[in-house]
């Protein structure tokens, strides 16, 4: 049998660090709760923990402050954000510092359960250089692209349209696609909010975050039939969805300028 | 004290007047005085030369009997007669010649002066003749004349007729001199006398003759012939001519009232004094028995050099006084006449000054009312054209200082009223803004502290649907719970997304350049939607001073909610334009979609108002409108169900804050 994962749930209200305990609980992890930043940090000199999910917004030590320390203690660690105040900048920011992602509030287990899965699997490649990593790992992000790092880039197109894709590493860390969900021509998405949700086979459920807000115009059909194009080619071909921009300028300021 | 209010051309007239009246009245009494006074030397000039005249006629009676004397005497019988002492014939003889030569007194004395012949009474002889013509005689032996004074015992010897003709009885006559005597015995005549020598030359005698001049007007009325030749003035003889006794007339043909010689009276006092007394000839004005004349009077001398008495000449005064009259009346006629004149030259000249003054002051008066753009036409070169001039520069410098201090006044209204716009907008933009903030601020609270409950609620439901088997019930109402709290989430979000604090970005730009670049994002969108989009935008448009990503939010939001509206497709026109007499720029997007129903319409700007069902949050024309508040302009809604609506966005063409207006001021600069 192989070694439990451990992961630390780090959330100042109770229901939240249950129910996220209660998500994950399984066979694969090996699950700690702590309510403040300081009951964290000394969670985690004792144990070495696989990954910490840590809310941003705490009373004491912030969820910023404590992903710093982390960060320097165990470079290893993976770290997921999860925050009630789904500002992009915050979780941008959060992601320079070091952690792996972030999941706005609320979210559902599988939703938990996937972005723990990926963060582990992001933290066996960078460790083993698993077969996993196949081509992708290497792949440079092409020049003049806006991205969340792991999750999705923005490319402002010449007819002032935004094109979103997929961020390569996050293409690396789960397994094989089984389904994108996409959204509706005319919806209206805000930065930071789910844009595409991408289904593994198994089961599990990735979020792409939405890098700029505006109405979705079109999707890309060539991915919806084949999703190979998006490992062959996920920053030109590979494109997913459309959308007019609302508020494009303000909203590039949050973005990773590549 | 009170001042008359006169008009200046009554005072110039009267000062003209003045200086007139003054200068012909001067010029008029110093004329009559001139004139009359002219008029009066040349009448005692010849009075003067009258009285010589007079003095020649007088001379000549005196030489005309000393010359008949001497001739006389000088005849042989006389010597013959008196060699043979025949006193008879020569008594006869000499009678004869006394006759003749029309004398009063022919008298033959001897060498010791004793009357041999007395002519007049042959029987009156042998007594000593007291004259002293006769004694100078003797002495001199030479024949002279001479007016003497004779007593009334001489005259009474001469002739008793003679001494009667020569007795005056004093007419009482004003300004004369006090006499205690009444009456006049005494008479004057003119006396000659002449040697008688016997052929070797040795005196045999005297011979003297005289005339009486007492009551005898031979010579005055010679004079009067000869220097005045009768001429008469109303009635009265122009010329006069008197001889007189001591002050007595005794010989004259000045008449009296009733037309008589004016015998017996006298010489006024002053005249006497001077011409008497004093020796000295008088000329001038004197009042004669009745009437003013112009005079000259001259001493009569006897052969002592005695005045004995005065010889005058008159001239009526009336007719040069008559002249002088009519010399003034002509005189004063020219003045008057000059007067008036002067007065006709003096109006227009008053006129053409105070004209001119009049008009400067009806133009001070319309300067001082406000009128500045008055201008005085200048008529002239002097003075008062230099004046009106002035004025005309004074009143161009005068509104040339108003007209910049009103626009200085302008100037400094508009910065005060722009200022305060500025202000009531910064504040207007402030107030705002902490709104906003506030509203940020709960909603971020109300977002964070929700999604804590609804991470549980959700993972919860999820786990417990998990375990539940899908045909069951709780499965439903799990979903469901599901469901809902996502939808929570979703609201959540929005008003996040509503609330958002971004610093707003103000830049100048032409809005058309805004609504460009956000129908090119739209464009495949409206192909999409089959929508036409036509762009009626009005070149050269003010900039205005937005947020332009802001703006662009706003449009595509306009835009993307008009091509819901058509989903079979239609026209969207959009059109640019001034409106609000300049104040602002509007933009207006009109559909040809469904329209609003009537009862939605003032809801669309409300929160979470939404058509669309789960495909909209509520929030996008909110969002909107909130911006559009921030940039202090306004959202318009026109609809009609089944026709279209219409939205307008207007923006203010003035700065939103001070700051932005400045650092706008210093680009354009």
């Amino acid at each position: 049998m192989t070694e439990k994962f451990k992961v630390l749930v780090v959330d100042d209200e109770l229901p939240v660090c249950k129910s996220i305990a209660s998500a994950l609980t399984s066979k694969e992890y090996l699950i700690d709760t702590a309510l403040s930043g300081e009951e964290a940090l000394e969670l985690q000199e004792k144990k070495h923990y696989d990954a910490i999910i840590i809310d941003l917004m705490m009373p004491g030590i912030s969820g910023l402050e404590l992903l710093k320390k982390v960060k320097k203690n165990r470079p290893d660690t993976m770290m997921i954000m999860i925050t009630g105040y789904p500002s992009i900048r915050t979780a941008v920011e959060s992601i320079k510092i070091g952690a792996f992602d972030y999941i706005p509030k609320p979210f559902t287990p599988n939703e938990i359960r996937s972005i723990v899965t990926r963060a582990l699997t992001r933290k066996r490649v960078t460790q083993k250089k698993v077969e996993e990593s196949r081509f992708l790992e290497d792949m440079p992000v092409p020049e003049g692209l806006y991205t969340i790092p792991n999750n999705s880039w923005a490319k402002v197109e010449d007819d002032g349209s935004v094109l979103v894709g997929v961020h390569h590493m996050l293409l690396v860390t789960i397994a094989k696609i089984a389904a994108i969900e996409f959204p509706k021509v005319n919806e209206t998405r805000y930065q930071g909010e789910t844009c595409v949700r991408i289904v593994e086979s198994s089961e599990r459920l990735h979020r792409l975050w939405t890098p700029v807000t505006g109405k979705i115009t079109a999707i890309n059909t060539k991915v919806q039939d084949d999703y190979s194009v998006l490992y062959k080619d996920p920053y030109v071909k590979g494109w997913l969805v459309q959308l007019t921009p609302t508020n494009l300028d303000v909203d590039l300021k949050n973005l990773l300028v590549t | 004290m009170l001042k008359l209010r006169l008009p200046l051309s009554t005072k110039l007239i009267f000062a003209f007047s003045l200086v007139i009246v003054i200068g012909v009245s001067i010029s008029t009494i110093v004329g009559i005085r001139l004139i009359g006074n002219t008029i009066l030397r040349q009448a005692q000039d010849k009075v003067r030369l009258d009285l010589n005249s007079a003095w020649e006629v007088y001379n000549a009676e005196s030489e005309a009997i000393k010359t008949k004397i001497r001739m006389t005497a000088n005849r042989f019988f006389i010597k013959e007669a008196l060699i043979g002492n025949n006193l008879a014939e020569l008594s006869s003889e000499l009678q004869k010649v006394r006759r003749d030569e029309e004398l009063d007194i022919l008298t033959l004395v001897d060498t010791r002066g004793v009357v041999l012949v007395r002519t007049r009474d042959l029987k009156a002889f042998g007594d000593r003749s007291t004259d002293g013509i006769v004694d100078w005689v003797l002495i001199n032996q030479k024949p002279v004349v001479s007016t003497q004074i004779v007593p009334e015992s001489v005259l009474l010897r001469e002739g008793e007729d003679l001494a009667r003709r020569a007795r005056i009885d004093m007419l009482p006559t004003p300004k004369s001199r006090p006499r205690d005597e009444t009456v006049e015995t005494a008479g004057m005549v003119i006396k000659a006398a002449a040697p008688v020598h016997d052929h070797t030359g040795a005196l045999l005698g005297v011979l003297y003759g005289a005339n009486l001049l007492n009551r005898n007007y031979a010579i005055v009325d010679r004079v009067k012939d000869i220097v005045y030749k009768g001429e008469q003035y109303d009635e009265l003889d122009i010329g006069t001519a008197t001889i007189f006794q001591d002050d007595l007339r005794i010989s004259t043909n000045v008449m009296t009232i009733d037309g008589k010689r004016a015998i017996g009276t006298r010489v006024s006092e002053e005249v006497y004094d001077r011409v008497m007394r004093q020796g000295i000839p008088w000329v001038g004005r004197a009042f004669v028995v009745n009437a003013w004349y112009i005079t000259a009077y001259a001493p009569i001398k006897n052969i002592h050099g005695e005045r004995v008495g005065i010889l005058y000449v008159g001239m009526l005064e009336a007719p040069y006084i008559d002249l002088r009259s009519r010399v003034v009346f002509i005189f004063l006629g020219i003045a008057v006449a000059s007067v008036l004149l002067l007065s006709v030259i003096a109006y227009f000249t008053t006129a053409r000054i105070s004209g001119p003054i009049r008009e400067l002051r009806n133009a001070t008066r319309k300067v001082a009312d406000g009128d500045l753009k008055h201008r005085l036409q200048i008529t002239s070169r002097d003075e008062i054209g230099e004046l009106s001039e002035s004025f005309n520069r004074m009143t161009v410098a005068l509104q040339k200082a108003t007209d910049n201090y009103q626009a200085l006044t302008r100037t400094l209204e508009e910065k005060v009223k722009e200022k305060t716009e500025e202000l009531s907008a910064a504040q207007d933009f402030l107030v705002q803004s902490e709104k906003l903030a506030s509203l940020g601020k709960l909603a971020a609270g109300i977002a964070h502290e929700i999604n804590n409950p609804l991470t549980s609620i959700l993972i919860n439901s999820h786990l417990l649907l998990e375990r539940t088997d899908k045909g069951d019930q709780s499965a439903n109402n799990l979903q469901l719970i599901i469901d809902e709290t996502t939808r929570c989430s979703a609201i959540v979000r929005g008003l996040l997304e509503f609330a958002r604090q971004t610093p707003p970005e103000m830049t100048l730009v032409d809005i058309n350049e805004v609504i460009k670049s956000t129908l090119l994002i739209m464009d495949t969108q409206a192909l999409v939607h089959k929508v036409k989009v036509v762009k009626k935008l009005t070149k050269d448009l003010q900039h205005v001073m937005v947020d332009v990503n802001k703006i662009k939010q706003v449009f595509t939001n306009i835009v993307l909610n008009a091509l819901d509206a058509m989903p079979e497709g239609g026209v969207l026109e959009i059109a640019s334009s001034v409106s609000g007499e300049n104040k602002e720029i509007k933009i207006t997007f009109r559909d040809s979609g469904r329209g609003i129903p009537k009862e939605n319409v003032t809801r669309i700007f409300d929160p979470f108002f939404t058509t669309k069902g789960t495909n909209g949050t509520g929030l996008g024309l909110s969002i909107s409108y909130g911006i559009i508040q921030q940039h202090r302009g306004a959202i318009d809604v026109e609809s009609e169900v089944g026709v279209g609506t219409t939205m307008a966005v207007r923006l203010p063409l003035y700065p939103i804050t001070g700051d932005e207006k400045e650092e706008t001021r210093d680009r354009e600069v």
